[in-house]
C-alpha cells in the first residue's frame, strides 16, 4: 500500500500557480524527502494532502482513502507540522500538547514525557514567550506523541539547533523502523539527505524526479579546489573519471566532480598538496544538471 | 480540565472578555435600578418624557414604556438600544472571531488537522459563543435585580428576564452575521464591519419606522423590529417574535457551516 498517492493533483490559486500535475507516490515506511526552493509547491501540495485546501483539479490518497471525503479517517492516523507553526500564544507548551493529545482522543503520556525529555523541551513555559526553536520543539512532540501512521512535516527543521535536529532525525529513524511513514519537506537537501530513503524534487509548481538519495548521491556533484605545491601539469587531471570543467592555473586546480572522488584524489596524491576545498552544489544544481531547467524554469542564481 | 474539546477550549478563550462584559452589564443594570428612584423623582421623568417631540421619543424608545416604575425606567434607558447595542457588539466580537481568529493566527492548520470535522469545530465555537452571550446577559439581569432591591424600586424581574432572552436573541442574529460573513470569507474584519453597519441601518430603521412614513413599509426587515414590536419588558416574550429572531439565527448558523466546509483555509 501506499502512503501518499496523488494523480495529477493541481491547484491554482484564482490565476496563481501552486502546484501542476503532480504525481507523487510515497511507500508505506519510508522517509521521503520533499524538496525544492522556497515557492515550489511543497506546502500547497501537503495542505491539499491534509484537506487543508481543496484541489483545482486531480486527486489525492492519504493511506489508501480519499483525502477530502475521508478526512477524518485519515486524520485519525496521520500527523501534521504546518510550514509556519503557530500555535496557541496562551497557552503553555504542556497545555497545547494536552489540548491537542486530548483532539487526538487522547494519547500516551509516558511516550509524550519521553518526547519533552529527549528534545530538552521546557514545556512549563508560555507558548507566547518560547522561542521559534522551542515553538517548533512543542509541535514536533505534538506530531509525534500520538505515534501515527504518517508523519507530514512541512519543513520540520527550520529553526532548529544541531542537537534537536539530530534528535529529530533520530525519532524519525525510530518512527520508521516500526514501520510507519515519514513525508518531510524541506529547501535543503543537507539537512534531509542523511535521513531520507527517497526525494522527490519540486520546482515552479512540478514534480521533475523522484529518486532514492543512494542515486542522487551517485550524481552529486562537487566544486572542488586543490592547491599544490608547485605548477601541475593540467593533462594529469584531464581524463580523470568525473572531472568537469577542470581549470589548472599553476599550482591551483578547480573543477567540479561528479559522483565519487576516489579517482580525483588518486591523481592528486602524485604531487604535492598543500590544500583541498570542496563545496557540495545544492540539491537544485544537482537536479538542473541532470533534469535541466524546463521551458518556464529560468535558471535561479544559485 | 477546559482544554478537553474545542467548546471547552473557546469557553477557556472566552472567559475573560466574558466576564469583564458580564461586570459592565452587572454595574450598569445595577446603576440604573439603583439610581431610579432619585431620578424619577428629582428629573419629574414622565413630565420630561412628555414634552418631547415624538420623533425623539421614537428614537429613544420612550413611546413603548412609562417611566412610573424601574422596570418602565429600564426599558426606556437600556432595552430599545444600549443594552442591544452592547450584546450585539459582543457577539459580533466572538462571532467573527471564531474561525476566522484561528485562521489570522495560523492555528486552523493545526487544529485541522486532528480529526475533528470543520463543521464540528463551528458548532462548538458557536455553542461556547451562545454560553457567553447568556451570561453576560445574566449579568445585567443580577445587577439590576439587586439594585432594585436595594433602592427598593419596583422591579418586574420575570419581565425583564423575559426581555433579556429576546435581546440575546438579536445579539446573536448579528452574532451570527458576522460568524457567517468571517467563516465564510477568512476575514475578520469584513465580519464585523457590515455586522456592525447593519445593527446601525437596523436599528435606525425601526426606531424611525413610526415618524417616516416610508420606513414603515420596510420595518419587518429590520430584526430591531421583531426584538421590540411586542416590548416584551411590559408585555412579555412573544414567542412568535422570539422564533424568528431564533429562526434568523440557526440559519446564519447553518448557512456558516456550509460555507465554512468548503472554503480554503488561509496558510
Ligand atoms: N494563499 C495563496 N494565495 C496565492 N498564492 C499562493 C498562496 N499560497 C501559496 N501561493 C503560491 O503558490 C506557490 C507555491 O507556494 P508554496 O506551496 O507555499 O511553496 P513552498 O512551500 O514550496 O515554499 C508560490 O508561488 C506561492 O506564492
Ligand atoms: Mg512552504
Amino acid at each position: 500500500m501506499l502512503a501518499i498517492r496523488t494523480e495529477q493533483l493541481t491547484k491554482y490559486y484564482g490565476k496563481a500557480r501552486g502546484i501542476l500535475d503532480v504525481d507523487l507516490e510515497v511507500r508505506t515506511g519510508e522517509i521521503f524527502g520533499f524538496l525544492g526552493p522556497n515557492g515550489a509547491g511543497k506546502s500547497t501540495t501537503i495542505r491539499l494532502l491534509l484537506d487543508l485546501i481543496r484541489p483545482t483539479s486531480g486527486h489525492a490518497e492519504v493511506l489508501g482513502l480519499d483525502a477530502h471525503r475521508d478526512r477524518l479517517a485519515i486524520d485519525r492516523r496521520v500527523a501534521y507540522l504546518p510550514g509556519d507553526l503557530s500555535l496557541y500564544g496562551d497557552l503553555t507548551g504542556a497545555q497545547t500538547l494536552h489540548y491537542l493529545g486530548n483532539l487526538r482522543g487522547g494519547v500516551d503520556t509516558t511516550y509524550r514525557d519521553e518526547l519533552v525529555r529527549r528534545l530538552e523541551l521546557d514545556p512549563s513555559s508560555r507558548i507566547r514567550s518560547m522561542s521559534r526553536g522551542n515553538r517548533q520543539k512543542v509541535g514536533l512532540v505534538a506530531a509525534f506523541q500520538g505515534r501515527p501512521e504518517l508523519l507530514v512535516l512541512d519543513e520540520p527543521t527550520s529553526g532548529l539547533d544541531p542537537f534537536v535536529q539530530l534528535e529529530f532525525e533520530r525519532l524519525a529513524d525510530e518512527a520508521r523502523r516500526e514501520g510507519r511513514t515519514s513525508f518531510i519537506s524541506s529547501h535543503m537537501l543537507p539537512e534531509v539527505e542523511h535521513l531520507c530513503d527517497r526525494v522527490g524534487i519540486i520546482r515552479e509548481g512540478r514534480l521533475l524526479a523522484v529518486e532514492s538519495i543512494a542515486t542522487l548521491k551517485e550524481r552529486a556533484l562537487r566544486r572542488l579546489e586543490i592547491e599544490f605545491a608547485s605548477p601541475v601539469p593540467p593533462d594529469a587531471f584531464r581524463d580523470v573519471p568525473g572531472v568537469r570543467d577542470l581549470r589548472v592555473d599553476d599550482a591551483r586546480l578547480s573543477c567540479t566532480v561528479m559522483g565519487s572522488l576516489d579517482a580525483l584524489v588518486k591523481a592528486a596524491a602524485g604531487f604535492e598538496v598543500r590544500g583541498i576545498r570542496t563545496q557540495d552544489t545544492s540539491l537544485e544544481e544537482i537536479f538542473l544538471a541532470y533534469y535541466g531547467a524546463g521551458p518556464e524554469a529560468p535558471h535561479a542564481a544559485a | 480540565m477546559l482544554l478537553r474539546s474545542v467548546f471547552t477550549k473557546t469557553v477557556r478563550d472566552l472567559r475573560w472578555p466574558t466576564f469583564w462584559t458580564a461586570l459592565a452589564l452587572f454595574v450598569g443594570g445595577g446603576y440604573f435600578t439603583l439610581l431610579y428612584p432619585t431620578y424619577a423623582t428629582q428629573f419629574k421623568l414622565t413630565e420630561l418624557l412628555d414634552q418631547l417631540p415624538a420623533a425623539m421619543k421614537a428614537l429613544i424608545g420612550a413611546q413603548v414604556a412609562d417611566v412610573s416604575t424601574a422596570t418602565g425606567f429600564l426599558n426606556i434607558e437600556l432595552f430599545p438600544m444600549i443594552l442591544p447595542a452592547v450584546l450585539a457588539g459582543f457577539a459580533i466580537a466572538l462571532g467573527s472571531g471564531a474561525t476566522a481568529g484561528e485562521e489570522s493566527r495560523g492555528t486552523i492548520d493545526v487544529l485541522l488537522s486532528y480529526p475533528v470535522p470543520r463543521w464540528l469545530v463551528v458548532t462548538q465555537k458557536a455553542a461556547a459563543i451562545v454560553l457567553s452571550v447568556v451570561v453576560v446577559a445574566a449579568g445585567l439581569w443580577v445587577g439590576a435585580v439587586l439594585g432594585a432591591a436595594a433602592s427598593n424600586s419596583p422591579l418586574d424581574s420575570g419581565r425583564v428576564a423575559e426581555a433579556l432572552v429576546m435581546a440575546a436573541l438579536l445579539a446573536l442574529d448579528f452574532g451570527s452575521i458576522a460568524l457567517l460573513l468571517a467563516s465564510g470569507t477568512g476575514n475578520r474584519g469584513l465580519g464585523i464591519g457590515v455586522s456592525v453597519a447593519l445593527l446601525v441601518v437596523m436599528y435606525f430603521v425601526n426606531a424611525l419606522a413610526p415618524v417616516i412614513s416610508g420606513l414603515d413599509s420596510v420595518k419587518q426587515a429590520s430584526l430591531f423590529f421583531w426584538y421590540l414590536e411586542s416590548n416584551p419588558i411590559r408585555h412579555g416574550i412573544s414567542i412568535g417574535d422570539s422564533l424568528v429572531l431564533a429562526a434568523v439565527a440557526i440559519a446564519l448558523f447553518l448557512a456558516s457551516l456550509v460555507a465554512f466546509e468548503r472554503r480554503d483555509l488561509a496558510a
